[in-house]
């Protein structure tokens, strides 16, 4: 299904976050796949109205998502109906559950996925160049995000899906040892929220009805040695 | 496994933000910090946030945890509120 998927990677947290979603779900997605220096408003303005689905991992605040070097992607009251009507949007970023997320869903959005207040974690630094190596640390919070995505991708609802990412956190939290990462593992698990229709899921596309039938290949007669 | 260094930071990220509580905090960190560091399984953390437009950085190395504590009422209250 077509996805918007937008990856911001210019920080240490951005390119932590973009670099699970490069690694486990860009390979799976049809373009349009915006990363790095495409991670801006008019990219993102031409290719999502024709989306099914928008992910989209950068930093935020309460009224606004924004892109690479912090250029603004989707802000309340600035932004048209069309790019977000009946799309489902995961937004991974901090506190756009609390203004923006009403809004995208007041403005059509079947549903959207987000977070209440900061979105927190632990990455390895040294790891900076492969991101999605670091399972240690980094791992421990976004893998329940992948795994909540490719659930979603793979026809799951909205609450389906949602579910998995806290199972996820609460999987990983029991099993934490350093108390840093757990409590990051608690509090994202905390403030992830769903907003809109929770049974919505990914249409499923029609096949194509072609004009004529496809007639299989003959068989392939071998020489007689 | 908490250590009793933990259980201190978080009583310490309970107070107001004042200087005294931060300063509270930043030491309850260092010392946390020692015991975790001594079990020797540590590379380079950062802590990191998709925050937009905010008044701590976006990346605080876990060592460096303590100064922002110290001089950062914004950034001591978010560790409260994720340590708890």
């Amino acid at each position: 299904m077509p996805t918007v998927l937008a990856m911001s990677d210019f920080d240490l947290a951005t390119r932590s976050a973009s670099g699970f979603l490069l690694r486990y779900i860009a390979p799976r997605v049809e373009p349009v796949q915006l990363l790095g220096m495409l991670v801006r408003r008019l990219p993102f303005q031409l290719s999502a109205p024709q989306s099914d689905i928008i992910i989209g991992a950068g930093h935020g605040s309460e009224d606004t998502f924004t892109g690479q070097n912090e250029a603004v992607i989707l802000e309340v009251g600035k932004y048209d109906p069309k790019e977000v009507r009946g799309k489902m949007i995961k937004l991974l970023s901090c506190q756009t559950g609390v203004e923006l997320g009403p809004d995208l869903v007041k403005n059509g959005a079947t549903c959207v996925l987000a977070y209440v207040d900061d979105y927190v974690w632990v990455c390895d630094a040294d790891l900076a160049s492969t991101p999605w190596a670091d399972k240690k640390f980094a791992g421990k919070c976004l893998m329940p995000v992948i795994d909540e995505l490719n659930a979603l991708l793979d026809g799951k609802s909205a609450r389906e899906a949602l579910d998995i990412e806290l199972e996820g956190y609460s999987r990983n939290a029991e099993v934490e040892e350093d108390e840093l990462v757990k409590a990051c593992i608690e509090f994202n698990r905390s403030n992830a929220i769903l907003l809109g229709d929770g049974g919505a899921s990914i249409r499923a596309r029609p096949s194509l009805a072609l004009p004529f039938r496809l007639i299989p290949p003959p068989p392939l007669l071998m020489p007689v040695a | 496994m908490a250590n009793a260094e933990w259980e201190k930071l978080k009583e310490a990220l309970k107070k107001p933000a004042t200087p005294e509580a931060m300063a509270e905090a930043a030491q309850a960190f260092k010392k946390y910090q020692a015991v975790e560091l001594a079990k020797g399984k540590r590379s380079r953390p950062t802590i990191v946030t998709l925050g937009y437009k905010k008044t701590y950085p976006n990346a605080v190395p876990v060592d460096k945890i303590p100064d922002e504590l110290a001089k950062n009422p914004e950034f001591f209250k978010l560790i409260g509120r994720i340590i708890k």
